[in-house]
Formats: structure tokens, C-alpha cells, sequence
């Protein structure tokens, strides 16, 4: 059996990836057989991107990979396999070309690759079309889609030519649950059917456990590796029923589970992937510490309730894209937005900053109907907003474009300065403040942006996917903040989320699809609606399964 | 094994970047910017001086000094005022850039030249455009010298100009301007081709896909030569149809040379692309060293023999000058492959093909930098 | 406002500053660029390449041609036969071919009429023109006419007829121009492809300063490259006469790149991305640039395009530039051009200001 796949055994022995001055990744070795799905995880910045262009063969390295036989030293020497390999690098709707359509697309990917278009290959364009929801979009034009969209073009753009090599860079970021569902699917269909390797970066903990390894990264190195259920019994004895009684450097909360490498009294509790980041950072001493926030100097008086709005609606072309929605944001909640990807999220928020026209319906914004851009202006410093992708401006360091960023808001350089410092901390991005935009992973570019929209200090927040691609801990961090936000500032939040776990920590949560509002309701009162769901996951999929 | 190049890969290229132009509406540009500056520079460049406005202030009230204002009259080359003004007062007006001119006959002049003596007539020019000066300078002297040999000199000057009989503008300017053209427009388009797909990330499927770089550089070419190609017969229409610029060459030279060197406005600016890591950069910098030499080696400005020094060698380097020769050529003279000096010349443009697609093919990475 | 202003401002110079390469390709157009283009031409006759055919055998035609000398012509050189010359001539080897005739010493020695041929490649038709007037009056001078005329010429501003310098000043000119509408129609489409638009709109500041601050900001790189240019090129290397006040060379400078930013919010208003962004520049300048009399001075124009020319700022620029530096024109006299760029600019800069405005 061995012997059989010796030939498209998969080596890579002591691979290393240096920029100008940082190693990204150092030394790694690790080897896959055919039909393996190897995943990828670690916090922002470990190094997985980089080994994944390596692999890819578009930067260079030192150290050997080898594949079917054949073994390469750089990216010149690894053109001999990119026929067999398929890569899909990190970004939202990176390798799309904006004016193309879905359909374009697929074509340009095959012609690419040199495909024939005979029935299988148009049977099996279908199925990726289908699994991947674009099927009534295939006339659609890239820059019209939404994220979620993008990233699954890439994704099946890269899966076309059916590659033995398939390296994917976090596909599933901005991913809805549902589709996630259905892309695993396939990736397990093509490795089990086609013996394919496929390697996957993610940072949804819960997609560990449909892999066959897991390589864990941490700090340039790869530190454990083994099936997701062996990683998880390594950290066994450190996790914990939730305790409060115990609080030192060796223990740490979230959630309600309490993780603590000296033993504590409470039961012993099962842990789950996310724990290893939570262990991993006790062992490496960096506790999360708790938030400290002041209250606001200037306490503003905030009204009651923040957004109100009715009937509103919004279509592109003959696209319904949101629907009379009515909602409803008060003084100190999180409101969490969920929905598919295309279900309308992002256009909703959009119309609320008014970077979209509302082109029916009545809005009205911390006591002030909206009616022109004018009644906005002097609302703009008091709202907060990050989206999907956010972006920065990419000649300047991420420090200097918090400053601007502050400047703009009239924040004196001596406040900013210390609010960059506290939320560069708790958010972790410490150590890319010198960086520029451009060479940020896609995590820490959006807790940079978190951070952005915090420091002017708003009555209100909108996040369009903040957490989209960030590591557990620095999620976990953001969620912290969140709440202390909530409580002290008493502000509010409107935010979309694709971690359906993410869902408990909201007040309410509000349900869309297909542009309408389907839900509008706690955590508590919809468990009790589905009283068979095992996660919020499954609540989901409930309104999404049911037709219409 | 893979061959050389795949033509499926080139036509995915090649339909993926004619979609976008037509999408983003650029194609309008293609055909526009060509055709525009050729029709307006076409009418409206014209080398000769005509209409100097010229003041002549006649101190003497004659009739001969009548008669020479009447030559300067009748010569198309100057508009005439009369003027009583004081000489500071016509000076003041050449300063205000009201007139370029002044004309002083003084008022001895009809007695002087009765008595046969030299009579000193005063002309002030304004300078400050040299080369206006200089030229209305000469038509002053022609004028008078005219005015003055009553019998005619014994050498005459039997001359046959060549190529340009009628001595047109027309005729001199408008093939120029098919070099500048097709050196400019083109690079422009190309200069971004490759930048765009780093700045934005789609360079990813050419790094992580089986594509040649022979194959990548032969997709992102092809599509604007295409579409430049149909200019060659655009801008040919143009000088023939609407300039009067005769033709008397070959037109299979004229198609040949030109598409090899859209080749190489195109390879200009693929380098540029390959080598810029900004948008930006790529724009100015194409912008900035296509324009001026296509200009100034032109031959339009100033003929490539007169040239001595850094010029002349900078109008050896850059490829207008070669182009330049063998579209006079075949507008004007008609010698085509006859003369081996254009043979050589075509070959020289070839080279330049060859060299810079070499240039690009060696700087083009496929890796992140 | 104000330090918000400035911290807009201060940001685009910054970022600018960061790439390097840019920064490269700007110091090179205005140091380079422009010291080429005075350099590289003469638009009057230089060096022309003369040969002859000399079939008279005698010392006139000698004589005739010792008088060809440079700076206007290159010694002449000899062909033996036309066809020779001719074939020189089509390979523009030569611009001028002289062919003397056999009887040519005889009829001259005899005092009959005399033709001395001249075979002319008039491809440039203003040198070839040109050329042709030396000639004639060579002869004139050889043959010793005397004309009772004496012509006392003077030539204002410019006594040497420096053409470098202008030269130089007119690609100076035309580079502030091309500058200008790039570099600010760029700032705000890279903002654009960047993803950083709909941030900035969001930013609690009024849409007007923000426009003004990036305009400002691209403003002020192109003053810096001007006030490189004349201190290095035009005044450094061409000795350029400066006849007037240089300070109200720097104001309507500043009037006119104003003014041309405006063309670039108009460009950055209809282009989407860089690329759009080139072709729409080129598109709207060099109509704008070729009426401002650059290249062509405005008074030998087609009328409609004589018409056309009054609403290209350029010309005012141009014009007043030209006033500025040779003529020596005082500000006060000045006054029709600063009033033509700025109405101008003001007109451009409302309408990309109105267009731009449109998007926030």
C-alpha cells in the first residue's frame, strides 16, 4: 500500500521563507499521501501563508518540496508541478478581475489550464456552480458580488482543473455556514475521489475536525501536528468548567470555560480546538489580560434607541438586494446581523452609513431622521464602521494611519497615541505597527481595523465582519472588548458575523435572507424555537433549509 | 511534454483582457487618442511664419517708401499696420505681445536712395520664440533684398525640391505624427497591463498556473496590438484622405514597419509594467519618455542629419527616428525595399523587438518580490 | 479645520515621499526631461548636410561653397555623380544637393544668366524653406550686389535668439501640465481602487476641504519640481534671460497648476480605475495643451481653433510665462493673464470640484 503511493507521496523537509529582514516561516517539515487533507492553523502572522506560497511555487524559499517523484528548490524549479497544483492565495476576491462575470471567469480558469470542455467538464462547472450557491448568478460581474460570493469563485476557479495539489489559502473566510458546509463536501469528494492533496489554512476551529492532520503554527515554527482529536487531547488536563476563583498567569477565562496549567478545583471539562490557542498562550506566558477601558470623560447623552428603521428597501438592477426591512438598534446592545453570503448584510449596513442610497424607506440615526448626506455629516463622529475589507492606505505604516485616521476625528496626537498603544495590545497587533498595509495577514489587517473604528470613540459601531480570518485569541479578545464597551460606554453594535458561536454573545440577532428579514430574536428564544439544534450552527441552517 | 506556447492559454488571456478593455470602456480611448491628435495637430501645426504682425512706422511719407510698405503688404507672411506712434510707443506694444515687428523707415529715405546713398532702415523683432524670430527675420531681409535688386542677380537659383514639391505642412508633419501616435498610445495601454495585475492580486494566476512567461507576455501583447493594427489603416486614411499627403510607396512596408513597431511602443511599455511596482509610476514614467522623443527624433522638428552631439545620439537610440524614415518613405518618396539603407533600418527596428521582449522576458518573475 | 487640513495635506506629501520610484520618475522629468528637450533641437537651420556635383571644373563653384560653413551648414561634401547625390538625398544623408552645370563657370564668367541647381529635400518644409533663403542670400553677398538698403536688425528679449532656453521652458511648460492632471487625478482614483473611499467618507469632515487638501497636497509637488527646474535647468544650465520679477513667475504658476488640478478632479470624477485615468489625461491635455500655442504659435492656427484656443489656460500661462521672462513685461501689466488662468481655473476647478463632490 505504501509502495503504491510512494510515487505521489508529498515531501516538504525543512522549508524556510525569509523576507527582507523577518523570517515567515523557518524549518518545517512534514509529508502527505494522496487523498490527505492537511490543514493549516495558528494565529495571524505564524507563517501559514508563506509556506503555502512556497508550496505554490511563487516565492522563494529554501529548503526542498517534493511531489509525484519530482523535487524543487524554487519557484523556478516548481513550474514542472503547477500543473497538477491549484492555489488560491489569501485576500477577498484576490485573483478576480473586476469587470469579468461569474461565467468569464470559469472560462478564463479553464482556457488557463488548457481543459477540454466535453460534457464531464461542463457536468462538473455545474456542480461547482451549484455547491457554491452562484448558480443564478453567472452572468453577474466580480466587483457586483458579495464577499462571500468572491471567495467562492476563487475557490472553485481553482478547483476547475481538478489539481492533485490543492493549496487554499483560508477559502472559507467570509464564507456563510452553509456554503461552508457544502465546500467541505466537495474538498472531501475530490480528495477521497481523486486522491488529491489538499492543504487548508482556516481559522474556523470547528473545519479542524473534517481534516485528516492539523499542522499548528506558532511563531514562524510549526509546533504540533496530528488529527484534530490528538491535538485536543494534548491540552485535556488544562481546560476547565468555568472559575472564577482562580487568577493568576497560569489561568485565564473566556467564555465558560476557564483554561489554567496548574490544576484548579473546578470539573474538567471537553475542550475543543480553540483551546489550544488558549493553552498555547499560557504556555508562552502571554495572558490575555483583562481590558481596562475608562469611562468617556465627556459622557454623552445617548438616546434610547440609536437605529430605527422602516420598510427599507434596496435594489440593484433587477436585483432585490434588501427588501422592507424594519429594525431596531437601542442604547447598549449587540445586535448580530447573520445571513448567507448575497443575503444583503453588507448592502444594509452600507445604506445605514449611507454609502449607499435608500431607495425606499425611513431611517433614522440616533434620534435624527436621515434625509440627506447633510444630516449625516455631523453623525459621522460619532459612528464607528468596519467592513469586509477594509482596507488601509497601503504607503503608510499601520501606526501612521491610526494617526491619521485620528487626526481626521480631531483626536490630539497625545490621546491617540495611548488609545493606539492600548488597543495595538489588547487587539495584538503590537508588532506590526511599523508594517505597511500591504504586508499584513488578512487577520491582523482586520483587528487594525477594529481599532480604527474604536478610536474616535463612537455611540455606535457597525462591523461587517470584523472577526472574518482572526485567530481565535485575538476573536476571543475582540469579544471582551465588545462587552466592556457595551457596559462602560454603553454603546451599540450592529455586527455580522459568518462564527455562528459568535451568535451567544449578541443581545439579539437578527436573521436575512434573500434580502428579507426572516428572524428578529434573542440566542435564548430561538434555541427554544429549535429546541433540537446542538449549536447556533444548526439554527441556521434550519431557516435556511426551509424553502422560500 | 507541453508545447512551445498553447494557443488555448493565449486566447483565455487575450478574450479576458478585450473583455475588460470594452467593459472599462478603454476602447473608445484606442481609436480616439490616435485619430484626435493626428486630425488636430494635422490642421493645426504649422511650421511657417505667416501672418507676422508687423508695425511700420514711415518717417519719410514717400513714394518709395510706399512702395516698400505695399511689398510687405502683398507678402503673405506679414499682416501691416501703419503706424504713427513714437518708436518707444511701438516697442511698448512689442513688449505687450500686440505686435512682433517694427519697421522703421527713416525720413531721408527717398532722398537718400535717389542720391545714392545707403539709407539705414531700423527693424526690431521680438525674440523671445526664437525660432520665430529667426525665421521673421529672413523674410524682412527677403522682402527687402526684392524690394531692392531691381535687376535680377546673375546666379539664379533652379531649385527642385524633392518629396514635398508644394512644400506643404501637411506633407511634412502628418506622417511624423503616425510615429508619434503609434509610439505613444500604445505603450500608455500596455504600461498598466501588468502593474494593474500586481497592485490588485490576479497576478496570482500567472505565478501559480502552469502559463509560460513567453505564453503571458505574447497574451498581454497581443490584444492591444490587435486593436492598434486597425489604427494603421485609421491614421492611413486620415493623412491620405483628409491631409492630402500623397502616397508613393509601398503600402505593404508602410503596414509591415508600422505593426513591428506598435511591437515596440508595446514592449516599451510591457518593461515598464514589469518593472513598476505602482500604477502611478508606470503612467508617468510612460507618459514622460515616450512623448518628448517621439517628438523631438520625429525628424518633423528637425532633421536627424542636422543633429550633432547627445542629440544625435539619443535620436540613434530611440526607435522613432528609424520608423520615421521608412513612413517618409513610403508617403513621400517611394524608394520601399530598394534601398538597403531602409532595409537596414526595418531590421534595426526588428532588433528592437527582439531586444526589449528579451529585456522583459528576463525581468518578468514569476514569484513574489 | 486648519490642522485638519494640513494633516490631509501633510499625508499626501507623505505618501508621495514613500515611493520612491515616483519620486525618481517626477525629479527626472523635471531635471532630465526638460534639459533634453532644450538640448535636442533647433528649429532652425543647423549643420545642414549639403553635397554637391561639380561639374564646372572651375573656381567659382569653389568659392560658392567655401561660403556654406557652419553654424548653419556642415562642410559640403562631394558626389560624382547625380544620381549619387540623389540617392544621398533620398537616404536623407544630405538635405541639400548643389549641382554645379558644365557651362556653369563659362555663362558666369561671361556675365550671361547662370542657374545653379539645387536639389532640396523639403520633408521639413519650414528648414527646407529656411535653408533656401541663406542660399540666396550667400549668393547675394557673393556676388557682391550692392543694395542701397542697409538693414540695422534688433532683436528684442532674446538678443542671441537663444532657442535652448525656450525650448526648455516650453517642455517645462507643457510637463506642469501633464504633472499636474495625473498626479491629482490619481490620488483620488487610487483612493478608489484602494478600497480607502468609502473610509474617507466616512471621515467626519466636510467633503470640500478633503478635495482641497488632496489638490493642495499634488500642488505643492509640482511647485517643488518647478522651483528644481528653474534653479538646476533653466537658469542653472541655459543661462535663461529672466527679464521680469521671478515671484510673479511663482504666483502664476501657482494660479495655473490650480487651475489644471481642476482638470484632474474632472478626470478622477469619470475614471474609475489607473488605467482610465491615463487615457482620459491624455485625452482632454493634448487638445488643451496643442491650442495653448506651445508648440504652434496661436495666430497661424486654423480660425476655429484660434477661437478654441482663448478657453485653454495653457495659452495664458504660456503667453504670460513668455512675458515674464523675456520681455520683462511688469506684474501689473501682467494682469490679462492672471485673469485668464484664473477664470479658467476657476471654471475647471468648480466643475471637477462639482463632479468629484458628486461621489462623497
Amino acid at each position: 500500500m505504501a509502495d503504491l503511493h510512494l510515487m505521489d507521496a508529498f515531501h516538504v523537509s525543512g522549508v524556510s521563507v525569509r523576507y527582507k529582514d523577518k523570517t515567515a516561516i523557518s524549518d518545517v517539515s512534514f509529508e502527505a499521501t494522496s487523498g490527505e487533507i492537511i490543514g493549516f492553523i495558528g494565529a495571524d502572522g505564524a507563517g501559514k501563508s508563506s509556506l503555502m506560497q512556497a508550496i505554490a511555487g511563487v516565492v522563494r524559499f529554501s529548503g526542498e518540496i517534493s511531489y509525484l517523484g519530482q523535487s524543487y528548490h524554487s519557484p523556478k524549479e516548481a513550474e514542472k508541478i503547477k500543473i497538477h497544483t491549484g492555489f488560491m492565495p489569501q485576500g477577498i476576491g484576490l485573483v478576480l478581475y473586476d469587470t469579468l462575470t461569474v461565467d468569464e471567469h470559469l472560462r478564463f480558469f479553464a482556457d488557463l489550464r488548457d481543459l477540454k470542455k466535453d460534457a464531464e467538464f461542463l457536468a462538473y462547472k455545474k456542480q461547482l456552480l451549484h455547491m457554491s450557491g452562484l448558480s443564478e448568478f453567472v452572468d453577474r460581474q466580480a466587483m457586483n458580488l458579495s464577499g462571500g460570493m468572491m471567495q467562492k469563485l476563487s475557490l472553485i476557479c481553482a478547483l476547475l482543473h481538478r489539481p492533485k495539489l490543492l493549496i487554499l489559502d483560508e477559502p472559507t473566510t467570509g464564507v456563510d455556514p452553509l456554503s461552508r458546509l457544502e465546500l467541505w463536501e466537495i474538498l472531501r469528494n475530490i480528495a477521497k475521489e481523486e486522491g488529491t492533496i489538499i492543504l487548508v489554512s482556516t481559522a474556523y476551529m470547528q473545519e479542524a475536525s473534517k481534516m485528516d492532520r492539523v499542522l499548528l503554527f506558532h511563531n514562524s515554527k510549526v509546533i504540533a501536528s496530528g488529527t484534530s482529536a490528538e491535538l485536543i487531547d494534548s491540552i485535556r488536563p488544562f481546560v476547565y468548567e468555568k472559575s472564577l476563583l482562580y487568577k493568576d498567569e497560569n489561568s485565564l477565562n473566556f467564555d465558560e470555560t476557564s483554561y489554567s496549567l496548574t490544576p484548579l478545583q473546578s470539573a474538567l471539562k471537553e475542550p475543543t480546538l480553540e483551546g489550544l490557542f488558549f493553552v498555547n498562550a499560557l504556555k508562552e506566558n502571554k495572558n490575555i489580560a483583562e481590558f481596562v477601558i475608562n469611562k468617556k470623560e465627556n459622557d454623552e447623552v445617548i438616546p434610547e434607541v440609536v437605529m430605527e428603521c422602516h420598510g427599507v428597501s434596496k435594489q440593484f438592477g433587477s436585483f432585490i438586494a434588501n427588501k422592507e426591512i424594519d429594525m431596531k438598534l437601542k442604547k447598549g446592545e449587540i445586535l448580530g446581523l447573520l445571513g448567507a453570503n448575497g443575503a444583503g448584510k453588507t448592502t444594509f449596513i452600507k445604506m445605514l452609513l449611507g454609502l449607499y442610497s435608500i431607495d425606499e424607506g425611513e431611517l433614522t440615526l440616533l434620534g435624527k431622521p436621515i434625509k440627506s448626506g447633510k444630516d449625516r455629516q455631523e453623525l459621522k463622529s460619532k459612528i464607528g464602521y468596519v467592513s469586509q475589507h477594509f482596507a488601509l492606505y497601503k504607503d503608510m505604516s499601520v501606526k501612521e494611519n491610526l494617526l491619521y485616521f485620528a487626526s481626521m476625528h480631531r483626536i490630539d496626537k497625545k490621546a491617540a497615541l495611548s488609545r493606539i498603544a492600548l488597543y495595538a495590545k489588547e487587539l495584538g497587533f503590537e508588532e506590526y505597527l511599523g508594517s505597511f498595509a500591504n504586508e499584513l495577514p488578512l487577520g491582523v489587517n482586520q483587528r487594525f481595523s477594529i481599532a480604527a473604528a474604536l478610536l474616535h470613540e463612537p455611540l455606535v459601531l457597525f462591523l461587517d465582519e470584523p472577526t472574518s480570518g482572526v485567530d481565535t485569541l485575538a476573536r476571543a479578545q475582540f469579544w471582551q472588548i465588545l462587552g466592556k464597551l457595551k457596559e462602560i460606554w454603553g454603546i451599540s453594535i450592529l455586527i455580522t458575523t459568518h462564527y455562528m458561536s459568535e451568535a451567544q454573545f449578541c443581545d439579539r440577532v437578527v436573521l436575512l435572507k434573500n434580502g428579507q428579514k426572516v428572524a428578529d430574536d434573542t440566542v435564548i428564544n430561538l434555541y427554544k424555537r429549535f429546541p433540537q439544534a446542538q449549536s447556533f450552527e444548526d439554527i441556521f441552517l434550519e431557516f435556511y433549509k426551509e424553502k422560500g | 511534454m507541453k508545447s512551445f506556447v498553447r494557443f488555448s492559454v493565449i486566447k483565455a488571456f487575450v478574450l479576458k483582457e478585450l473583455t475588460e478593455l470594452v467593459r472599462t470602456k478603454l476602447i473608445i480611448m484606442v481609436y480616439m487618442m490616435p485619430s484626435m491628435v493626428t486630425i488636430l495637430f494635422g490642421y493645426g501645426i504649422a511650421m511657417d511664419v505667416t501672418h507676422s504682425r508687423i508695425s511700420i512706422i514711415d518717417n519719410d511719407n514717400s513714394k518709395y517708401s510706399s512702395e516698400l510698405i505695399s511689398k510687405f503688404s502683398h507678402s503673405k507672411y506679414f499682416d501691416v499696420t501703419l503706424t504713427h506712434e513714437s518708436e518707444a510707443e511701438a516697442l511698448e506694444a512689442i513688449k505687450k505681445a500686440q505686435s512682433d515687428i517694427v519697421l522703421i523707415i527713416p525720413s531721408s529715405f527717398e532722398k537718400n536712395l535717389l542720391k545714392g546713398q545707403k539709407s539705414e532702415l531700423g527693424v526690431f523683432i521680438d525674440a523671445a520664440f526664437a525660432n520665430r524670430a529667426s525665421t521673421m527675420q529672413n523674410y524682412v531681409q527677403g522682402v527687402i533684398q526684392s524690394a531692392a535688386t531691381t535687376s535680377a542677380p546673375m546666379i539664379t537659383l533652379n531649385t527642385r525640391t524633392l518629396f514635398n514639391q508644394a512644400m506643404r505642412d501637411e506633407d511634412a508633419i502628418v506622417p511624423g505624427l503616425i510615429g508619434l501616435v503609434l509610439l505613444v498610445a500604445p505603450a500608455i495601454l500596455t504600461a498598466l497591463l501588468i502593474v494593474k495585475e500586481k497592485e490588485k492580486g490576479t497576478i496570482f494566476n500567472f505565478y501559480a498556473s502552469p502559463i509560460g512567461k513567453l505564453e503571458f507576455l505574447i497574451a498581454k501583447l497581443l490584444p492591444v496590438l490587435m486593436l492598434h493594427s486597425l489604427n494603421i489603416f485609421i491614421l492611413f486614411i486620415w493623412a491620405t484622405y483628409l491631409f492630402d499627403v500623397p502616397f508613393r510607396g509601398s503600402f505593404f512596408l508602410y503596414w509591415l514597419s508600422s505593426e513591428i513597431y506598435i511591437l515596440i511602443s508595446l514592449s516599451i511599455g510591457m518593461l515598464i509594467s514589469i518593472i513598476a511596482k505602482r500604477q502611478i509610476v508606470a503612467v508617468v514614467l510612460t507618459v514622460i519618455i515616450t512623448i518628448l522623443p517621439a517628438f523631438l527624433y520625429s525628424g518633423m522638428l528637425m532633421p536627424i542629419s542636422s543633429m550633432q552631439g547627445i542629440s544625435w545620439v539619443e535620436a540613434h537610440i530611440f526607435p522613432v527616428m528609424y520608423y520615421n524614415h521608412i513612413l517618409y518613405d513610403t508617403f513621400l518618396i517611394g524608394q520601399g525595399f530598394d534601398s538597403p539603407k531602409i532595409v537596414l533600418y526595418l531590421c534595426i527596428l526588428i532588433g528592437y523587438v527582439v531586444a526589449l521582449l528579451g529585456l522583459g522576458a528576463l525581468f518578468l518573475k514569476k514569484e513574489m518580490r | 479645520m486648519k490642522s485638519l487640513f494640513f494633516a490631509i495635506v501633510f499625508k499626501e506629501l507623505k505618501s508621495f515621499m514613500r515611493s520612491a520610484a515616483l519620486v525618481a520618475v517626477v525629479l527626472y522629468s523635471f531635471t532630465i526631461d526638460i534639459y533634453v528637450a532644450g538640448e535636442g533641437i533647433d528649429i532652425e537651420p543647423r549643420n545642414v548636410a549639403v553635397g554637391y556635383v561639380d561639374n564646372s571644373g572651375g573656381g567659382i563653384s569653389k568659392k560658392i561653397l567655401s561660403n556654406l560653413h557652419s553654424p548653419e551648414f556642415v562642410a559640403p561634401v562631394q558626389f560624382l555623380s547625380q544620381k549619387e547625390l540623389s540617392n544621398a538625398i533620398y537616404n536623407k544623408e544630405i538635405m541639400v544637393g548643389l549641382v554645379f552645370d558644365n557651362d556653369f563657370e563659362k555663362l558666369y564668367r561671361e556675365k550671361k544668366n547662370t542657374q545653379l541647381n539645387v536639389l532640396l529635400d523639403a520633408t521639413s518644409a519650414s528648414q527646407g524653406f529656411t535653408t533656401l533663403m541663406y542660399l540666396q542670400s550667400i549668393l547675394l553677398s557673393f556676388e557682391d550686389i550692392q543694395i542701397p538698403l542697409e538693414l540695422k536688425i534688433h532683436k528684442l528679449f532674446n538678443q542671441n535668439s537663444d532657442n535652448k532656453s525656450f525650448m526648455a521652458l516650453s517642455e517645462l511648460l507643457s510637463l506642469i501640465t501633464m504633472l499636474v492632471v495625473i498626479l491629482t487625478a490619481i490620488v483620488f482614483v487610487k483612493e478608489k481602487e484602494d478600497g480607502t473611499w468609502d473610509i474617507m467618507l466616512l471621515m467626519p469632515i466636510d467633503a470640500k476641504l478633503t478635495i482641497l487638501a488632496k489638490t493642495l497636497s499634488q500642488v505643492i509637488i509640482v511647485m517643488g519640481g518647478v522651483i528644481l527646474s528653474l534653479g538646476f535647468v533653466i537658469f542653472g544650465m541655459f543661462d535663461t534671460p529672466m527679464n521680469g520679477s521671478f515671484w510673479s513667475f511663482i504666483f502664476l504658476t501657482f494660479l495655473y497648476t490650480f487651475s489644471s488640478a481642476g482638470i484632474g478632479l474632472f478626470v478622477a470624477a469619470i475614471a474609475k480605475d489607473v488605467m482610465q485615468v491615463a487615457q482620459f489625461s491624455i485625452v482632454i491635455m493634448i487638445p488643451l495643451i496643442f491650442l495653448s500655442g506651445a508648440w504652434t504659435p496661436v495666430y497661424t492656427m486654423h480660425p476655429f481653433f484660434q477661437v478654441l484656443s482663448f478657453f485653454s489656460p495653457l495659452r495664458y500661462y504660456i503667453e504670460g510665462s513668455e512675458s515674464i521672462f523675456y520681455r520683462g513685461t511688469p506684474f501689473l501689466d501682467l494682469y490679462p493673464y492672471y485673469f485668464g488662468v484664473m477664470i479658467l481655473g476657476f471654471i475647471l476647478y468648480i466643475i471637477g470640484f462639482k463632479k468629484i463632490g458628486r461621489l462623497f
